[in-house]
């Protein structure tokens, strides 16, 4: 049951930012992640600041440049359902689609779904944990069979978006507003691993928001794919997962990137997997040597060695699609 | 409730008390949820508060007018405040379903929906796909196909397959299933609620909506 | 057996009298057997059906119950003086107070208190509020503040046997001895076998959670208590509050016309009905005190896990020799049946001379146990299903075949008490011929990443016969609509649909104009708790045998009023016809007797089960799966189950009732495995994202019901045997064969999730380069 919270509900964005700037507050966009951070208890909130009142922030729009602007705002079914994206961006697509459920897609959006707390049960139980303030993850000596194989660092969750791994893979834009103006920020530079700070997920700062993602234009000849496994066919974030972008002229890989998902607690490139197939054709044993590159150099804890398999797995099976 | 009561025949067009209602709790930005005239900037309390609110929402086509506090989810006021048990609680944590409802005409869950920011959206429970005593075409579907057997999800598994029948009124199987994979039924009965769902188009068809 | 325990934990049965003579059984039946669709289903679909979680009372408080966090702790202080100053809060009770100083018993000798100081699971309860509200309800408990002695644990079943292991209720982490069964001699049947297996296979505790939350409305008007419960029987929780609050069974009334799923976890009342009635007493107001989500996964029940090694002995030509099985189980922090029955299947479903079980309960500290769909059943048929399946292979045999030849006609582990009816070997026959299950074993598994393969797998259930008590009441108005009272709980199961078809079958009335009151002490009549697939053959005998009564009047009225002797009477639709004369009738409304009397009422008992035999339902499942070799991703395409459960009832309830065991199978054998941390002993996954059922992309859209419809006169007067739990017990076995079928890989712990599947298919892979 959620503690009590003051709510406010600003018209403009520069009104929202400036609350936020405080202590205490958290943003409501969806509120899908939020209402269950705070009946958890993983945070409390003194006030709830409504993105819902502020104007231009959902839709997706295209851009000069031939990419696409997507709001902050617009829903993780939007973002899903858009021809657009799914003609020229469907990694994404089908990483939002492969979110939550249905009803949870509606509502989520997709500043929130990159916006969103770790999804470790640690972390979300009655555990004073590390990102939490506490002196240890838990997870380390527990129960790790859905934490990290990369990156991990003090704290040890992975990165539960579908649509973040897209981002980077796509080479997507993350345009934030806080109380002293707009920034750009790389997808890839967007998110924080725990060995640079394990008490947030993000580069935002307090009273910024993401306003909108910006996907550039695709080279002529580029696919891109998601591949996510997960342990049941809906809600479930991604055991393993792989975002494939693959640009291909006469028939072999000019340019690929390959981003993990459920492998680190940030969208995880590959790039040793990218090398692999970069100047191949796409046959199974290229695609098997890439999926063998993309988890060289893994560390798995003590339960979550078969991810090593699935994300191998997952790797492959993205390639073939976009072979 | 004693706060509650429908007004849909007694809406006030200069809304002087509840302008007089804000001006008393100072809450600007709930106002311009309200009454949709953008009152940004104004103080807020500092503590946490569970001062309530006073809200009109449009529930199955009714203005109900209420006091709210900000925590309350949608779910909580549908059910213990406005009587409308039809829609379920089974989790609070948008993780079953059975709360579903439509916001302007799209499945969400109502556990995870604030009270305050239903405001000026449609709402519409399992009681308003009721053909006054008839039970309306997705419902009369699952009841023929047997797409319940507790009956405790069934109202948030009647209203994801409206929403979905709404912008989808042909759907494949796989799309069914899909659709209706946002609510979760322990007593396992998805392969009727698949055919209740294919039924429900036919029905829908038929009926010409 | 002691089975039944678990389904009448308060004790010995009430004893019904036995109904005036059996009537003969059905032979044709014109209402019976037909796919109808639920008589409630309006309610149930309009939102006009009133759940006990939905009741809402004129000035009703909402309770909320403060839970012990650790694993095992000592309450050493509890300090609810800010709680119960905080705004809306109306009572608080703890250990400390005299109201709720109460005891609440797991056996007949096992109690604790309502807030007892020692905590043996995380998740016992230590104090409960009301307030105006359930936020500030549970503000107020969140402001309670609590001091433990934290405690040593242990939440693994196998470490709490090693020396040293933290102490759960004794020194001994046993729950009393271990439980033998022995029959002929295993070693001299392993020494006949050409053949002999050894493995060890394991489940994961699951718990039930049904979609309604457990809970209550409690309300007391002065000495009289009423109790608004999601349960699978009003009377158990009757006698169980009243009990303990130590009142008359008079003055305490519970009602739970509708409920929203129990599979077991429902069968009795909680402490929370105990909290619950103490705070609405206290404050003098109702308390409306339903468990969150998180709290259902900790406090009421699971399904026990298991640690099974079985050992079975096969000749060449199939005939099995020996079987022998030894179990680890623990039913939690207290007796709760940890190993209950999980042997059941070893002892009884398949011809064997040579059997030896042995199991061991353990406590851990962790939420009790209570029954659940099918009790050890499918953690027994898990090992022995997949087993045969092994043993199959090992002699180059038709896995369908192989059960084909060892079929009891007896139940051997009870004397040699012969079966009512088995249609083991039909359902393994025709069920195989349905599925197309020869050629479907035959095909090639494919030659990409992706293999396809079948399985299946067999069982039966110990009980579904049914038995007394019931006593039902139908009455027959003037105009020859009818009231059907009883005082059973229908889970979701179609028990209100069924009865009213009996009453339907035989005094004509149609569906619609039969009005169902059930599941109120209040109101109608004594009756077990809804479980252990013994409904319909418990209840359905004794609502034909009212409905007969009622029909004797009603033929003794007609009889005088068209001059015919009652015998050689009957009806069609609304009338009442001379056998002889098709000319001579009347229809019911226009009955002068009838009109004079104003109704009819006729009263029916369940009477007693054969004597000496045996009425188990039996079933067999055929499944086809894909599985991706890379990723260890599971999907079930297809399923089919044939049933044994004597007379089909209601065909569409029936169907019903197979899709929901398959799906719940599903479940065990692929996604559901409660997790407890091993640092603190508290559960982690208390919730439904990290606890994963089945969901709508889980489940084939095909699943095959193919009843073997044979009425089982001997059994009772309705020729019906449970169905519930057979639908559920040898799926999972089904699909891990499937997925052996498809793979080579034999997957021997539930559930086969990727993580598990995965790097077992990857070190097959290694093995096959090597």
């Amino acid at each position: 049951m959620i503690p009590a919270f003051n709510y406010v509900r600003p018209a403009s964005l520069a009104a929202a930012c400036a609350k936020l700037a405080s202590s205490g507050t958290h943003a409501h966009a969806g509120g899908t992640d939020l209402l269950g951070c705070l009946r958890d208890g993983v945070f409390a909130a003194d006030t709830v600041v409504s993105l819902s009142g502020i104007p231009d922030l959902r839709g997706v729009r295209k851009n000069l440049d031939g990419g696409l602007l997507i709001g902050a705002m617009t829903t993780l079914a939007e973002v899903a359902a858009d021809p657009a994206v799914a003609a020229g961006y469907a990694a994404l697509a089908e990483g939002a689609l492969s979110a939550a459920s249905p009803q949870l897609r509606n509502q989520g959006t997709l500043g929130g779904n990159v916006c969103q707390r770790p999804r470790c049960w640690y972390y979300r139980g009655d555990f004073h944990c590390a990102r939490k303030g506490g002196d240890k993850c838990y997870a380390v000596k527990g129960e790790n069979q859905f934490h990290c194989v990369f990156g991990g660092n003090v704290c040890f969750y992975v990165h539960p978006s579908d649509a973040a791994p897209a981002l980077v893979a796509l080479g997507a834009t993350v345009r934030v507003t806080g109380k002293d103006g707009s920034r750009s920020i790389p997808a890839a530079q967007f998110f924080v691993g725990p060995e640079t700070d394990y008490t947030r997920e993000t580069v935002l700062a307090p009273g910024e928001l993401v306003t909108e993602i910006v996907l550039p234009p695709q080279p002529p000849g580029t696919r891109s794919t998601y591949r996510k496994i997960r342990a049941r066919g809906s809600w479930d974030f991604a055991l393993a997962g792989a975002a494939a972008v693959v640009t291909v002229a006469g028939g072999r890989v000019t340019r690929a990137k390959i981003v993990l998902s459920g492998a680190a607690p940030v969208p995880w490139r590959v790039p040793e997997a990218e090398r692999a197939v970069t100047g191949q054709r796409l046959t199974p044993q290229v695609v098997r040597k890439a999926a063998a590159a993309a988890v060289k150099g893994a560390e798995p804890l003590a339960e979550n060695g078969y991810k090593l398999e699935l994300l191998r797995g997952a790797v492959e099976e993205a390639l073939l699609r976009l072979a | 409730m004693a706060h509650d009561h429908d007004d849909s025949d007694a809406e006030d067009p200069k809304g002087v008390s509840r302008r007089g209602f804000f001006t008393a709790v100072g809450a600007g930005a709930i106002g311009a949820a309200t009454l949709a005239q953008a009152q940004p900037g104004a103080p807020t309390p500092a503590a946490p508060s569970d001062d309530p609110t006073k809200v009109t929402l449009l529930v199955n086509g009714r203005r109900r007018r209420l006091l709210v506090e900000p925590r309350w989810t949608l779910l909580f006021v549908l059910r213990e405040k406005l009587g409308l048990t039809g829609t379920k609680v089974g989790c609070e944590r948008g993780e079953c379903g059975a709360c579903t409802v439509l916001v302007d005409g799209v499945p969400c869950y109502a556990c995870m929906t604030l009270a305050l920011e239903a405001v000026g959206h449609e709402i519409t429970t399992l009681e308003g796909l009721m053909r006054g005593e008839e039970l309306g075409p997705v419902q009369q579907a699952f009841l023929i196909e047997d797409g319940l057997q507790c009956g405790y999800c069934t109202p948030g598994q009647v209203m994801a397959a409206e929403g979905l029948l709404r912008a989808n009124p042909a759907p494949t199987l796989e799309e069914i299933r899909l659709g209706m994979s946002g609510n979760l039924c322990r007593c396992g009965a998805y392969a009727h609620i698949f055919k209740a769902v294919e039924k429900a188009a036919e029905l829908k068809k038929a009926a010409g909506r | 057996m002691k089975t039944p325990e678990l389904y009448f934990v308060d004790g010995a049965l009430p004893e019904t009298a036995a109904p005036e003579g059996d009537p003969q059984p059905w032979t044709r039946t014109r209402v019976v057997g037909k796919p109808l669709a639920r008589i409630d289903g309006y309610e149930r679909l309009s939102g006009a059906a009133v759940y006990p979680s939905d009741v809402v009372l004129p000035d009703m408080l909402y309770g909320a119950i403060l839970r012990c966090p650790h694993a095992h702790a000592k309450v050493t202080r509890v300090d609810a003086g800010a709680a119960a100053k905080m705004p809306g809060v109306r009572a608080v009770i703890t250990g400390a107070t005299p109201a709720a100083d109460l005891r609440w018993y797991y056996s007949r000798t096992v109690f604790t208190k309502l807030f007892d100081p020692l905590c043996r699971f995380a998740g016992e309860a230590v104090a409960a509020v009301a307030a105006e509200t359930p936020q500030q309800a549970w503000d107020a408990v969140r402001a309670i503040v609590v001091e433990y002695d934290v405690l040593p644990f242990v939440v693994d079943e196998h470490k709490a046997l090693e020396p040293g292991a933290a102490a759960v209720q004794g020194d001994d982490n046993r729950v009393g001895e271990p439980e033998t069964y022995s029959r002929g001699d295993v070693a001299k049947g392993f020494a006949k076998a050409d053949t002999v297996l050894e493995a060890t296979y394991t489940t994961a505790a699951e718990i039930h959670t049904p979609m309604e939350l457990h809970g209550c409305v409690a309300s007391w008007d002065g000495p009289r208590l009423t109790i608004w419960e999601s349960t699978q029987g009003v009377y158990p929780v009757q006698q169980r509050v009243a009990m303990l609050l130590g009142m008359p069974l008079a003055n305490v009334r519970v009602i739970g016309r509708y409920m929203g799923g129990g599979f077991g976890s429902k069968l009795q009342a909680d402490k929370y009905d105990l909290a619950a009635a103490v705070l609405a007493k206290l404050a003098a107001r109702p308390v409306k005190l339903f468990l969150t989500r998180e709290e259902t996964f900790v406090c009421v029940g699971n399904r026990p896990p298991s640690t099974m090694r079985l050992k079975a002995g096969v000749k060449k030509d199939g005939t099995l020799t020996a079987l022998e099985m030894s179990v680890l189980g623990t039913g939690g922090a207290y007796p709760a049946g940890g190993t209950s029955l999980v042997d059941w299947l070893v002892r009884d479903l398949y011809l064997c001379p040579n059997v030896r079980t042995e199991m061991t309960d353990v406590f851990i500290n962790g939420g009790p146990s209570r029954a659940f769909r099918a009790p050890g059943h499918p953690q027994g048929a898990w090992a022995l299903e997949q087993m045969m399946d092994a043993l199959a292979a090992a002699i180059g045999m038709d896995p369908v075949e192989l059960r084909r030849k060892n079929i009891p006609k007896v139940s051997q582990a009870r004397g040699n008490q012969p079966y009512t009816t088995t249609g083991l070997d039909r359902c393994l026959a025709e069920g195989a011929a349905a599925f197309g299950w020869r050629e479907a074993h035959r095909r090639p598994k494919g030659d990409g990443a992706v293999k396809r393969g079948v399985g299946m797998a067999a069982g039966l259930w110990i009980a579904g016969g049914g038995g007394p008590p019931s006593t039902i009441v139908v009455k027959l108005f003037a105009d020859g609509s009818a009231n059907l009272n009883m005082g059973a709980s229908d889970l979701g199961t179609g028990t209100k649909t069924v009865m009213a078809m009996v009453v339907s079958e035989e005094l004509g009335v149609p569906l619609e104009k039969i009005q169902i009151e059930n599941a109120d002490t209040g109101t109608t009549q004594y009756a077990t708790a809804s479980g252990g697939s013994k409904t319909v053959p418990t209840e359905a005998p004794a609502v034909r045998a009212a409905a007969l009564a009622v029909k004797r009047q009603l033929f003794e009225i007609a009889g005088a009023e068209l001059k015919v002797g009652a015998g050689a009477l009957h009806i069609e639709g609304d009338e009442v016809v001379s056998a002889s004369d098709p000319k001579v009738r009347r229809k019911i409304a226009e009955l002068e007797g009838v009109q004079r009397r104003g109704l009819l009422i006729g009263v029916g008992t369940r009477g007693p089960n054969p004597e000496g035999k045996v009425v188990n339902p039996f079933v067999a499942q055929f499944c086809e799966v894909e599985v991706d070799t890379r990723t260890g991703e599971v999907r079930v395409l297809r399923f089919l189950s044939a049933n044994d459960s004597g007379r089909v009832m209601d065909r569409l309830t029936y169907e019903g009732q197979v899709i929901g065991g398959i799906t719940m199978g599903i479940g065990l054998g692929l996604t559901e495995q409660r997790v407890f941390d091993r640092q603190t002993g508290t559960m982690l996954n208390v919730n439904w994202h990290d606890y994963k059922i089945p969901t709508a992309m889980d489940v084939p859209a095909e699943i095959v019901s193919l009843p073997i419809d044979v009425p089982d006169d001997e059994a009772n007067t309705a020729g019906a045997k449970g169905l519930g739990e057979p639908v559920t017990i040898p799926t999972a076995a089904a699909i891990a064969n499937a997925v052996y079928d498809a793979t080579g890989v034999r997957v021997t712990d539930a559930p086969i999730s990727p993580m598990r599947l995965a790097p077992l298919l990857a070190a097959a892979r290694r093995g096959g380069e090597r």
